[in-house]
C-alpha cells in the first residue's frame, strides 16, 4: 500500500494544530514526529516518481508528485525537522511557525500546478518574516522588511509569467506538465517574458549575485535557528525552482537550441561564486562570512543549469553529470550549512564573540568544538569523504564539457572558496590562544547534536549511492515532460 | 570477491578504517594509539608484501572496480588496480611509512597531542596508499585530496605557533591551486573519452594527440602543485613548521611522490609536447633549488630544497619521453630518494631532539663526536643524496643524468650542474653540523637519540647503501621492455664520470669553503651582491605569491568587493526602498480629505482615459 500525500497533509496539518494548542514544550517535540512522518512518507514511496493525482479543485489541479528531486529535498526538510529541535530550545510559537514553515515546503516541492505552487511559494515568506522580525538581532525590522520585499518582488514576476502562459496558451488549468507542454505555442515574445519572470524569481531565491543583497542581512539578523532553516532550506526553492520548473519551461519553449540564456546563466554561477568569495574573504564577522558561503555553493547550481541547458541533451553523459551532481548538492549542502550555522552559534555563545579578530586558539580550550568547525569547514571546501565534495565534483566535471578553457573561473572561484574557509580556521582555531576569553567551555549537549549532520554528511560523503539509486537516469526525458 | 581483490584492498582499507580507532583509543591511554598506528602500517607494510610475491611478480594484475555512483550511466568506478607499479610503490610506501611512525614513537612521546598525531599519521599513509592503488582517476584524486588534507592537518599540528598556522595554509592553498587542474584534467578526459578514460585501465581510449596533450598537461598541473615543482613549490620549505617526522613522511613516502606517480600511471597520454614542458619544468626546478639550497641555513628547509630538486630529477626523467625507459628511471629514483630523504630527515629530526629544536645550522657543529651515530647515518645520506658512487643515489640519479645525455646535451648539462650543486648544499648542511666546534649552547650538550629512533635510522642507511644493487632487477621487474643498462655494468664513455668528477669536486669544495673557518662564503656573498641576494629571496617567488597576489591582488579585489557591496548593490537597493517611500510621502499630499479635490481628479481621470481610449481603438 502506498503511503498517500493526503495522508501526509493532513497528518501534518493535525500535528500543526496540536502544537498550536498544546502547551510549553510539547511543539518542540511535535516538529520531531513532523519531520519523521515526512521521512516515512519518502522511504515507503520507495523514493522514486510517484504521482498522486487528487481531482481538481475549480481551475487547480491537484495532483502532486514525488519525484527524485523532491524525495531529496524532503529528506533534507525532515532533517532540519528533526535537527533544529534536538539542537534549539525555542519558544513554542518558533517551532509552530517552523512547522508551518515545513508543511508549505512539502507542498512546494510535490505540487504539480502552478497557482498551486506560487501559493506555497507565498506561505514559506510568512514564517520566515516572522522568525526574523520577533527573534532576530539588533536590526531585525530592517533584515526582515528587506527580506520579505525583495522576494516578493521576485514571486510577482513569477506570478507575472505564470498567467502570461495560461493566457497565452489559452488553457483550461494551471496543470504544469500542460503549461509547459504549450510553451511552443506561445509568442517568442511572450515566451522571452516567462523566461525572464521565472529566472529572476529563482535567482533572487537562490540567491546569485548580484540578486543576493536581502540574504547576508537575513542571515546575519536572524536568531540562529532561523538561520539554520532559511539557509538550508530557502535557497532550495530557487534551486527546486531551477532544476524541476525553469529547466523543463526552458527545454519546450522555441529558445531551447539557443545558447544566450544558459551562457548568460553561467556567467551569472561563476561571477556569483568568486564574488562571494572575494566579499566573504574580507569579512570579520564569522556568521556573515558563512552566508557568504552559501551563496558560493548555491551558484554550482546555477553553473549547473546553465551548462545543462546548454548541452540541451546533446551530450548525455556529461548532462547528467551536471544534473545529479545539482541535485546531490542541494541535500549536501543543506546539512553543512545547517551544521555550520549551528556550530558558529555555539561558538557565539561559548567565546561570546564571533568576530574572527577577537576569537583565536580555539583547539586548544575548546578541542571538540573545534574539531567540529574544522570538519564542517572541510565538508565547505568540498573535501572527499565529506558529502560537499560529491556534487560540487561532478558538477566541476561536467561543465568542463560546457566551459572548456573558461572553466578556469569556476576554478579560480573554488580556490578562493578554499581560501577563506581556511582563513577563518586559521585564524580562530589555529593560531595561539587568545587569552582574554578566558576559561570557556562549551555546551556538551549542543556538541552532541552536532554528530547527527556530521554523520550524515559522512555518511553521504562516502557512500552517496545512497541518494544515487534514487535518481532517474532519463533526465532529460524527465526534464522535457513530453515523453 | 576474490582474496587477492581483498587482500589489495586491506592495502590501504585497514589503515583507512583504523584510523579513527588510533585517535579513538588515545582516549583511553595515549600511547595505545602508538602501538596501535604503527602496528597497523606494519600490517599494511605484510599485506603488500604477501601481494607482491604471491600475485605481483607471477606476473597477475589484480583489478577490480565497483559503480560508485549508480545510476550514471558512465560509471564512476572505484576500485584497485594493482601492477608491478603500484605494488612496488605500496611497498616502499608502507615500509618507508611504516619507518617513519616507528621513528615517531620516539620522537612524539612527551606531546600532549600525540594520539591525534598517530591518527593522521596513519590516515596519511593509508591515503597515500589509496592513491597508489586506485583504479580510477577519480578515487586517484579523492585520495590525493586527502593525502592534501593530512599534509594540512599535520603542518599545522602545532597549531599554536602562528608560523605553523600560517605554513599549514598555504600549503593547502598552493596545492589547492595545482588540485583544480587535477580535476579539469579529469573532466577533459571524461569529455575526450565519453567517460572511458575515467579507469586507468582505459587511458588509452583517448585517442587524438591534442585531447592527450590537454589532459595530460591539466594532469601534470596537479602534479606540480603536489611535487613541489616550479613554480608551486613555494610551500614546501615553509611546511618545514610542522613536526620532523612528518616532513619526513611528506618527502620520503607520501604526498611529493604523489605527483610523479600521478604522471607515470598516465604515462601513455603524455605526448611529445606535454613532454617536453614536463622535462623544462623539472630541470628549471633542479637547477631553481639548488641555488637556494645553498642559501638557507635552517637544517629542514634545506632539506626541502633537495627533496624539490631530487623530484625535479624525477620529473625530468619522466619528460624525456623514453617510454617504460623513463619510468623505471623516474621510480627507481622515486624509492632510491624515500630511503635517503628519509634517512636525512630522521637524523636531522634526531638532531633537532637533542639540540632544543634549533635549526639554524650555524648554532650546530662538532655534532659528530657527540651523536655518532646519528650523523654517520646523516653521513650516508648526504653521500647518498650526492650520488657517490656505489649509493643508491648514484645509481639512480646518474643513470638519469647519462639517460639525458641521448635526448639533449644541454639538457644533460643542466642536470649534471643541478648534481654538482646537490652535493655543495649537502655537504655544506654536513659539515657545519659535523665538524668544528659547537655554536651554540645546545649544540654543547647534544647526546645521542634512544635506540626507538636510532633503529629506522640505521635500517635506512642500510638501504641507502644497498638500494643500487636492485637496480637492473627493478627496471625489469617494472617494466621487461625497459632498455636501461645500469651504471657500472654497461660499457662507460668518458661522459659517464662527468657527473662523479662534479660530485667528488662539490664534496672538496664544499668542505674547503664551509668545512673550516673561512670567509669564503662571505667574500662571495659580497663580490658578487646582486644575485645573492636574488637566490637569498628564492628569486622573489615567495615575495611574489605572497605579497604581490595574495596580499596585493586578492585581498585588495575582496576590500573593492566587499565595498562594491556595501555601497553599491547595498546602496541601490536601500536607495529603491527609499524611493518609493519617498514617493509615498509626496503622493500622501494628494489625499487632502477634500471632496471636491477628489471630484476634480476623478473628472481629469475620466477625460484622460477617454483620450486615451480613443487614440488606441480608434473609438
Amino acid at each position: 500500500m502506498m503511503f498517500q500525500l493526503s495522508y501526509l497533509l493532513l497528518a501534518l496539518v493535525l500535528i500543526m494544530v496540536a502544537s498550536m494548542v498544546a502547551r510549553e514544550k510539547t511543539a518542540r517535540y511535535l516538529t520531531v514526529l513532523f519531520a519523521a512522518l515526512v521521512f516515512v512518507f519518502v522511504i515507503s514511496n520507495d523514493m522514486t516518481m510517484t504521482t498522486f493525482a487528487y481531482g481538481t479543485l475549480s481551475i487547480l489541479t491537484l495532483t502532486f508528485q514525488l519525484n527524485f528531486v523532491s524525495s531529496v529535498l524532503l529528506l533534507l526538510i525532515s532533517f532540519v525537522g528533526v535537527f533544529v529541535p534536538l539542537r534549539y530550545a525555542s519558544s513554542p510559537g518558533f517551532f509552530v511557525l517552523l512547522q508551518f514553515l515545513l508543511f508549505s515546503l512539502v507542498g512546494l516541492f510535490t505540487t504539480r500546478d502552478f497557482i498551486v505552487f506560487y501559493i506555497f511559494w507565498e506561505m514559506v515568506l510568512i514564517p520566515s518574516f516572522f522568525v526574523i522580525g520577533i527573534w532576530g538581532g539588533p536590526s531585525k525590522n530592517y533584515a526582515a522588511m528587506k527580506f520579505f520585499i525583495y522576494t516578493h518582488i521576485g514571486s510577482v514576476f513569477m506570478l507575472l509569467a505564470i498567467f502570461t502562459m495560461y493566457f497565452t496558451e489559452g488553457a483550461s488549468s494551471f496543470a504544469m506538465s500542460t503549461l509547459t507542454a504549450g510553451m511552443n505555442v506561445v509568442p517568442v515574445s511572450y515566451q522571452a517574458f516567462i523566461i525572464f519572470g521565472f529566472l529572476f524569481a529563482f535567482l533572487i531565491k537562490l540567491p546569485s549575485a548580484p540578486l543576493h543583497s536581502w540574504l547576508p542581512d537575513a542571515y546575519v539578523e536572524a536568531p540562529s535557528e532561523g538561520t539554520v532553516f532559511i539557509s538550508s532550506l530557502l535557497s532550495k526553492m530557487g534551486a527546486f525552482g531551477l532544476l524541476v520548473i525553469f529547466s523543463p519551461i526552458f527545454m519546450a519553449s522555441s529558445f531551447a537550441g539557443n545558447s544566450a540564456v544558459p551562457i548568460a546563466l553561467m556567467a551569472l554561477g561563476i561571477f556569483s561564486l568568486i564574488y562571494s568569495a572575494l566579499v566573504a574573504l574580507y569579512q570579520k564577522d564569522l556568521k556573515r562570512m558563512m552566508s557568504y558561503t552559501s551563496i558560493g555553493h548555491m551558484s554550482f547550481i546555477t553553473i549547473a543549469v546553465g551548462g545543462f541547458l546548454y548541452l540541451n541533451g546533446t551530450n548525455p553523459l556529461d548532462s547528467q553529470l551536471l544534473y545529479y551532481g545539482a541535485v546531490f548538492q542541494l541535500i549536501s549542502h543543506g546539512i553543512i550549512i545547517s551544521m555550520i550555522f549551528a556550530l558558529v552559534d555555539t561558538l557565539e555563545k561559548t567565546a561570546g564573540t564571533r568576530s574572527i579578530p577577537s576569537l583565536g586558539g580555539l583547539a586548544r580550550q575548546l578541542p571538540a568544538l573545534s574539531f567540529l568547525i574544522i570538519a564542517a569547514f572541510l565538508a565547505s571546501v568540498a573535501i572527499p569523504g565529506f558529502s560537499g565534495f560529491v556534487g560540487e565534483i561532478l558538477i566541476l566535471l561536467g561543465s568542463f564539457a560546457v566551459l572548456k578553457y573558461y572553466l578556469i573561473f569556476v576554478l579560480i572561484g573554488v580556490v578562493l572558496t578554499a581560501s577563506y574557509h581556511i582563513f577563518a580556521l586559521q585564524k580562530t582555531v589555529f593560531g595561539p590562544y587568545n587569552e582574554f576569553l578566558g576559561n570557556i567551555k562549551a555546551k556538551r549537549e549542543e556538541l552532541l547534536v552536532e554528530i547527527l549532520p556530521l554523520a550524515l554528511i559522512f555518511l553521504l560523503g562516502i557512500y552517496p549511492a545512497l541518494i544515487f539509486h534514487t535518481f532517474n537516469i532519463h533526465v532529460i526525458q524527465f526534464l522535457g515532460g513530453i515523453h | 570477491m576474490d582474496l587477492s581483490i581483498i587482500l589489495t584492498f586491506l592495502i590501504f582499507g585497514l589503515p583507512l578504517a583504523g584510523f579513527p580507532f588510533v585517535i579513538g583509543v588515545g582516549f583511553v591511554k595515549k600511547n595505545y594509539s602508538m602501538y596501535l598506528g604503527t602496528s597497523l602500517i606494519f600490517i599494511s607494510f605484510l599485506i603488500s608484501l604477501y601481494v607482491m610475491f604471491t600475485y605481483t611478480v607471477k606476473g597477475i594484475l589484480l583489478q577490480y572496480s565497483f559503480n560508485w555512483l549508480p545510476s550514471l550511466p558512465a560509471i564512476i568506478p572505484l576500485g584497485v588496480y594493482a601492477d608491478n607499479l603500484s605494488m612496488i610503490m605500496a611497498l616502499m610506501v608502507s615500509f618507508v611509512g611504516f619507518l617513519i611512525i616507528l621513528f615517531s614513537v620516539g620522537y612524539m612521546k612527551e606531546d600532549p597531542n600525540r594520539h591525534v598525531f598517530f591518527g593522521e599519521m596513519v590516515l596519511f599513509t593509508s591515503s597515500m596508499l589509496g592513491l597508489i592503488l586506485a583504479s580510477s582517476l577519480l578515487m586517484l584524486f579523492i585520495f590525493w585530496e586527502l593525502v592534501g588534507l593530512c599534509s594540512y592537518l599535520l603542518i599545522g599540528f602545532w597549531y599554536y605557533k602562528p608560523n605553523a598556522a600560517s605554513a599549514a595554509k598555504k600549503a593547502f592553498i598552493v596545492t589547492r591551486v595545482g588540485d583544480v587542474f587535477f580535476i579539469a584534467g579529469i573532466g577533459a578526459a571524461i569529455l575526450y573519452s565519453s567517460g572511458g578514460a575515467l579507469s586507468v585501465a582505459g587511458l588509452g581510449s583517448i585517442h587524438l594527440m591534442w585531447q592527450k596533450t590537454i589532459v595530460s598537461l591539466l594532469l601534470f598541473g596537479g602534479a606540480i602543485g603536489k611535487s613541489a615543482q616550479f613554480p608551486l613549490h613555494v610551500w614546501i620549505p615553509d611546511a618545514m613548521e610542522g613536526p620532523t617526522t612528518v616532513s619526513a613522511l611528506i618527502h620520503a613516502a607520501t604526498m611529493v611522490t604523489a605527483g610523479v606517480y600521478l604522471i607515470a600511471r598516465t604515462y601513455t597520454i603524455f605526448t611529445p609536447v606535454s613532454l617536453s614542458v614536463v622535462l623544462y619544468i623539472g630541470v628549471v626546478t633542479i637547477i631553481l633549488s639548488g641555488l637556494i639550497g645553498l642559501v638557507v641555513n635552517d637544517i629542514k628547509r634545506i632539506l626541502a630544497y633537495s627533496t624539490i630538486g631530487q623530484i625535479g630529477y624525477m620529473v625530468a626523467a619522466l619528460g624525456l619521453g623514453l617510454g617504460a625507459t623513463s619510468i623505471g628511471l623516474s621510480i627507481y629514483q622515486l624509492e632510491a630518494h624515500a630511503f635517503f630523504k628519509a634517512l636525512l630527515f630522521l637524523a636531522a629530526g634526531s638532531i633537532l631532539h637533542a639540540v632544543m629544536n634549533v635549526r639554524d645550522i650555524n648554532k650546530m657543529g662538532g655534532l659528530w663526536k657527540k651523536m655518532p651515530i646519528t650523523v654517520t647515518s646523516m653521513f650516508v645520506g648526504a653521500l647518498a643524496l650526492s650520488g657517490f658512487p656505489g649509493l643508491a643515489g648514484f645509481f639512480s640519479k646518474d643513470s638519469i643524468i647519462t639517460a639525458s645525455y641521448g635526448v639533449s646535451i644541454f639538457v644533460w648539462a643542466l642536470l649534471a650542474i643541478g648534481g654538482f650543486l646537490t652535493t655543495l648544499y649537502a655537504f655544506r648542511m654536513f659539515f657545519k653540523v659535523a665538524l668544528g666546534k659547537p655554536r651554540s649552547n645546545a649544540a654543547e650538550h647534544a647526546h645521542e637519540s634512544s635506540w626507538i629512533m636510532l633503529i629506522p635510522i640505521v635500517i635506512l642507511a642500510a638501504f641507502s647503501v644497498i638500494f643500487g644493487i636492485f637496480q637492473q632487477g627493478f627496471y625489469t621487474f617494472l617494466n621487461p621492455a625497459s632498455v636501461v643498462v645500469p651504471l657500472g655494468i654497461a660499457p662507460l664513455k668518458l661522459m659517464d664520470f662527468i657527473p662523479v668528477i662534479l660530485m667528488l669536486l662539490g664534496m672538496g669544495l664544499a668542505y674547503y669553503v664551509w668545512g673550516r673557518n673561512s670567509t669564503i662564503p662571505k667574500t662571495v656573498a659580497n663580490g658578487a651582491q646582486d644575485f645573492y641576494l636574488l637566490v637569498k629571496n628564492k628569486f622573489y617567488l615567495d615575495v611574489f605569491f605572497t605579497n604581490v597576489i595574495a596580499e596585493r591582488g586578492i585581498l585588495g579585489l575582496s576590500a573593492v568587493s566587499d565595498g562594491f557591496e556595501r555601497r553599491a548593490i547595498g546602496g541601490l537597493v536601500n536607495l529603491s526602498g527609499d524611493v518609493f517611500e519617498n514617493s509615498g510621502k509626496i503622493l500622501r499630499k494628494i489625499q487632502t480629505g477634500l471632496a471636491r479635490q477628489y471630484v476634480l481628479i476623478i473628472l481629469i481621470g475620466l477625460i484622460l482615459s477617454l483620450l486615451l481610449l480613443r487614440i488606441l481603438m480608434g473609438v
